[in-house]
C-alpha cells in the first residue's frame, strides 16, 4: 500500500512535467494583426482645440503603407472615426513615411511606416470623458511577402477639463 | 495506528503539494504561452528559399500544407470574361499563383513566370495567376498584368477558392504558389517571393511528373 502511494508521488510530479513540457512545446500563433495600438488616457482643454495622439506600433519586421504611398496601386494607412457626442473632430493629421524599398527590387521607392508612428486628431470637445470609436486600416509586408489588408479597431478615450 | 496515521498525514500533504504544483504549473504555463503569443512574430524566414518559408510546425502550415493533395478544382473567369477550370488542364503540368496588385514581392515573380511559361511550353506548362483582390478592380488587375508583361490567364478570385488552397481565412500572405503535376497533385508549395531558381527547380518537377500529355489541355 505504501509502495503503491510512493509510486503515485514519483509518477504524478513526472506526468504534471510531461505535460507542461508538452504544451510549452506546442507551437506559438501567428498575430493575425501586424499593428498594434497603444491605448493610453489623455487630458485636453474643454471647448478649446486640442490635439490628441493616437499611437501605434507595427510590429518587428514588417511594414505598413504610409498615408501617401507613392502608387495608386498601394493600400494606405487611414483611420475612420466616428462621429461622438461633445466632440467636434477635424480631419486626422498623419505623420510623414519613411522611404523604403525591397531589397529585390531597389529601384521602386515606397513610402512606409515602420516602428511606432503616431497620427493626430485635432478635437473641440466639451467637459467630461469622451470615447471616439474608429478603425485604422492597413496593409502590411515584410521583406518577401504582403499580407492581406486589415482593420485594427481603435478606441480613443481623452477626458476635456 | 500512530504509524498509518503518520503514513496518511504524508500521504495528504503529499497530495496537497503535487495538487499545488499542478495549479502553479498551469498557471506558468498559461503565463508563458500568452507572453509567447504576444510576442512571437513568425516572419518569412531571411533566406527566401519556399520550403523554409512555411514552418511545418506552426498551425497555419499544418492548416494549410496542401503538398502531396490534390489540387482543389475551380472554375474562375479571366479579364475578358471567359471560363477558365483546372480541369481544363487535365494531364498537364500547371502552376497556380496567387497574388493581387498591392503586392510588390508577386509583381517580381511574374515576369519570371511568363519566361518559363514559354521556356515550358513544350512540356505542357500552364501558369495561372489569380488575382487576390476584392477591392480592385479588373483595371487595376489588368494594368498590373500588362505592366508584368504576362500573357498567362489572369482569373478573379471568388471568394471561395481563397479559402480551399489557404484554410478558413483565405490567403494569410501572397504571393502564395502551388504547383500541380499531370496527375493533378499539388508537389509543391511556396508563400513569399522565392529565387528564380527555386521557381523552376519547382516547376522542373512538375513538368517532370506523370505521363505526357499534349499541350492544348481542352
Amino acid at each position: 500500500m505504501t509502495g503503491l502511494f510512493a509510486g503515485l508521488l514519483i509518477a504524478l510530479p513526472i506526468g504534471l512535467a510531461a505535460q507542461q513540457v508538452g504544451n510549452l512545446d506546442a507551437p506559438v500563433v501567428k498575430p493575425k494583426s501586424y499593428v498594434v495600438y497603444g491605448a493610453d488616457q489623455q487630458n485636453v482643454v474643454a471647448g478649446k482645440r486640442s490635439v490628441v495622439e493616437l499611437h501605434f506600433r507595427v510590429l518587428d519586421g514588417y511594414h505598413v503603407n504610409s498615408h501617401t504611398p507613392k502608387s495608386e496601386l498601394l493600400i494606405p494607412t487611414r483611420i475612420e472615426l466616428q462621429p461622438a457626442t461633445g466632440v467636434k473632430a477635424e480631419a486626422v493629421e498623419y505623420p510623414t513615411g519613411t522611404s523604403y524599398s525591397f531589397s529585390f527590387d531597389p529601384t521602386e521607392k515606397l513610402d512606409v511606416y515602420t516602428g511606432t508612428f503616431t497620427v493626430r486628431l485635432p478635437v473641440v470637445a466639451e467637459a467630461g470623458t469622451h470615447s471616439v470609436d474608429g478603425t485604422l486600416r492597413y496593409q502590411a509586408c515584410d521583406h518577401a511577402a504582403c499580407y492581406p489588408p486589415k482593420s485594427l479597431p481603435v478606441q480613443v478615450i481623452f477626458t476635456a477639463k | 495506528m500512530k504509524r498509518s496515521g503518520l503514513v496518511f498525514g504524508v500521504m495528504v500533504v503529499g497530495i496537497a503539494l503535487l495538487l499545488w504544483a499542478g495549479w502553479h504549473n498551469l498557471r506558468e504555463r498559461r503565463l508563458a504561452m500568452q507572453q509567447a503569443q504576444e510576442n512571437h512574430v513568425v516572419l518569412v524566414p531571411e533566406k527566401a528559399g519556399p520550403a523554409a518559408q512555411t514552418d511545418s510546425q506552426s498551425p497555419e502550415a499544418e492548416a494549410m500544407q496542401m503538398r502531396g493533395k490534390v489540387a482543389p478544382g475551380f472554375t474562375l473567369v479571366t479579364l475578358d470574361g471567359k471560363k477558365v477550370s483546372l480541369s481544363d488542364y487535365k494531364g498537364r503540368p500547371v502552376l497556380v499563383n496567387f497574388w493581387a496588385t498591392w503586392c510588390g514581392p508577386c509583381k517580381v515573380e511574374m515576369p519570371w513566370f511568363e519566361e518559363f511559361r514559354k521556356q515550358y511550353a513544350a512540356q505542357g506548362l500552364e501558369i495561372l495567376g489569380l488575382a487576390d483582390d476584392v477591392d480592385a478592380g479588373k483595371d487595376a488587375i489588368a494594368k498590373v498584368a500588362q505592366k508584368t508583361g504576362v500573357t498567362y490567364p489572369i482569373l478573379l478570385t471568388d471568394g471561395k477558392i481563397q479559402k480551399a488552397y489557404g484554410g478558413p481565412d483565405g490567403m494569410d500572405y501572397l504571393p502564395m504558389s502551388f504547383y500541380v503535376d499531370k496527375n493533378g497533385v499539388i508537389v509543391e508549395e511556396t508563400a513569399g517571393l522565392g529565387s528564380k531558381d527555386e521557381i523552376e527547380a519547382h516547376i522542373k518537377k512538375i513538368v517532370a511528373s506523370g505521363a505526357t500529355t499534349a499541350a492544348g489541355g481542352q
